[in-house]
């Protein structure tokens, strides 16, 4: 095959990677840049998510301060757990337990205990990571086919950004001289968009595509019950090792500020931002956060009545095979490092999102642009070569 | 857009030349089909809709009681570990703090290790995933074991038939296995 019409063929490929399903893509990938900033539109729209402090000296509670306050205010609830988001200026996370069976989020001080709020039925946050993640196909027998069918993507992503470099010859240039006419009319103000963004935009598209990708190979994995994890499975309590107390008297547990502090010691590095208590009286509590690697989370399963750590799960825990999987969930959301990363990110996603649409442009405008031609030298001509003005006017592109 | 120099296209074929690449506009119709599905488990799970979408009732368990749900109104679904079905629950008010533990079984469990699977969650809701066996008589017996914080043991059932009705179903188009 000559370079010419190999340049032809890939031109052809990249065209029809996205173009028969661009608006499905499309909607991927801006309900993905909603989903990245999705605690944040929150943030923006509910006052109650805010971690106001009362004053500016005003420290931060510790995990038992503010189970206090909760239960001062609700005495009958009970609480499941306890997140601190990364970022100060959110409210702290709690799940409570209402007498009438509900079992929700709300948001509280962090400074002051207050429930500031209970998350609206409407979850924004959710919604537009079940959009994204799986098209609202519900699960129902291990992965939704919705999440199969968005993370399939992932593999016309990484072709889309393969063979856009190759029919971008020398591409590199680009970065040196860029080049974006807008006084050339549409069809070059598109093309030149697509090929800027799209070289600025290659070590995202690689992200989020091998991400992407890993997701429909966690789904593969996960369907046929194969597991890569080294977490170890975590045994009850042992009859035993629950103390008998007097009827009507729960048998005492240790406080959950002891229980993170002798983990702590325990554990060097082991820094506690989210906590889930005991889920009955023969289960363990839960203790985690990031370490100093922070796309990934460390956790300690405690005895409640005795603080011993029966299990830890811990970064030097973690297989080389393991780093790689479970650092691709926060590359692909960009939640590893604050709120710049999560900018970084949903800007890159509304850029690729607009690559999407150029690329919509450019073809359309082309294929019309080539139709009007072919037709009329049909009418002219009874028996043109039809094809050679069309594919002409796709390799000019290309050989640009 | 070749073939269409080639030859003057059909009204037909001039439609799908023209709409070919906006068919795929039409998958926003799956979102949209289950959106209703997705904001209905949203309220199950959150508890808005109650403990489960079907309330069987209340069994007592000697001086206790717990109202028992189906957390979902269909029968067991499969699992690697063999069918599953979720049953949620509440305890009665009263007995909240007197309960240490509670188990769910089909059929009467000999002793307190044997009670079956054990309830996870608080008092005011919470759940467990019973196996159910293809070959389960159809007039089973759910049994309910609690424990108190001194180690005493009280039991209680339900009829299957009356616990989850869909299950009864499922049980009954499984038939008997070879």
């Amino acid at each position: 095959m000559s370079k010419k019409s190999r340049s032809k063929l890939w031109f052809l490929v990249h065209g029809w990677l996205a173009l028969p399903i661009w608006f499905f893509v499309l909607i991927v990938c801006v309900t993905g840049t909603l989903a990245v900033v999705s605690q944040e539109i929150v943030w923006l729209a509910n006052p109650e998510i805010r971690a106001s402090k009362p004053s500016d000296d005003a420290e931060p509670l510790s995990y038992d301060q503010v189970i206090s306050a909760i239960k001062r205010a609700e005495p009958q609830v009970i609480v499941q757990s306890i997140v601190r988001p990364d970022e100060s200026h959110f409210a702290l996370s709690v799940d409570l337990s209402y007498p009438d069976g509900r079992s929700v989020e709300v948001y509280v001080n962090p400074y002051t205990g207050a429930i500031q709020g209970i998350s609206p039925a409407f979850d924004f946050k959710q919604f537009t990571r079940a959009l994204h993640g799986w098209w609202l196909v519900p699960f129902s027998n291990g992965f939704s086919w919705g999440w199969y069918l968005v993370s399939a993507l992932g593999l016309p992503l990484l072709a889309s950004l393969i063979t856009g470099l190759v029919v971008y010859k020398r591409f590199w240039k680009g970065f040196l001289r860029p080049t974006l006419r807008v006084r050339h009319g549409a069809r070059i103000f598109w093309g030149d968009f697509h090929r800027l963004s799209g070289i600025w935009s290659i070590w995202f598209i690689a992200v989020i595509s091998i991400t992407g990708t890993w997701f429909l190979i966690q789904a593969i994995l996960g369907d046929n019950q194969i597991s890569i994890s080294s977490e170890p499975i975590v045994p009850v309590i042992a009859r035993e090792n629950v103390p008998m107390s007097a009827p009507g008297v729960p048998a005492p547990m240790i406080a959950l500020d002891d229980a993170i502090e002798i983990a702590s010691q325990r554990i060097p590095g082991l820094e506690t931002s989210f906590v889930f208590l005991p889920l009955n009286a023969y289960s363990h509590l839960q203790i985690g956060g990031r370490g100093w690697y922070p796309l990934m989370y460390q956790t300690a399963q405690i005895n409640p009545y005795t603080g011993e750590v029966a299990v830890s799960h811990l970064l030097s825990n973690r297989s080389t095979l393991e780093f790689v999987t479970e650092s691709m969930r926060p590359l692909h959301t960009g939640d590893f490092g604050g709120l710049w990363i999560k900018l970084i990110w949903a800007f890159f996603g509304l850029v690729l999102s607009m690559m999407v649409l150029s690329g919509l442009l450019i073809w359309t405008k082309r294929t019309a642009l080539s139709t009007l031609h072919a037709l009329k030298r049909s009418h002219k001509a009874p028996r043109p070569a039809a094809s050679i003005p069309a594919m002409q006017a796709e390799t000019s592109e290309g050989n640009r | 857009m070749s073939k269409l120099a080639a030859a003057t296209p059909s009204p037909l074929r001039a439609v799908w030349l023209k709409w070919r690449f906006h068919i795929n506009v039409l998958l926003l119709l799956v979102p949209l089909g289950f959106m209703p599905k997705y904001f209905a488990d949203a309220a199950l799970f959150r508890g808005d809709s109650g403990i489960g979408e079907r309330v069987a009732g209340e069994v007592q368990v000697g001086p206790w009681s717990l109202t028992l749900a189906e957390f979902r109104n269909e029968g067991p679904r499969p699992d690697p570990a063999g069918p599953m079905k979720f049953f949620n629950a509440a305890l009665c008010a009263a007995c909240a703090d007197q309960v240490k533990a509670t188990y769910l079984r089909i059929g009467k469990p000999r002793s307190l290790r044997a009670a079956g699977v054990i309830f996870f969650g608080t008092p005011y809701r919470m759940g467990a995933l019973l196996p159910v066996p293809e070959r389960t008589p159809a007039n089973a017996e759910l049994w309910v074991t609690m424990e108190g914080w001194d180690g005493t043991m009280h039991q209680g059932s339900i009829s299957l038939s009356q616990a989850s009705p869909a299950t009864i179903a499922w049980l009954n188009k499984q038939g008997v296995k070879p």
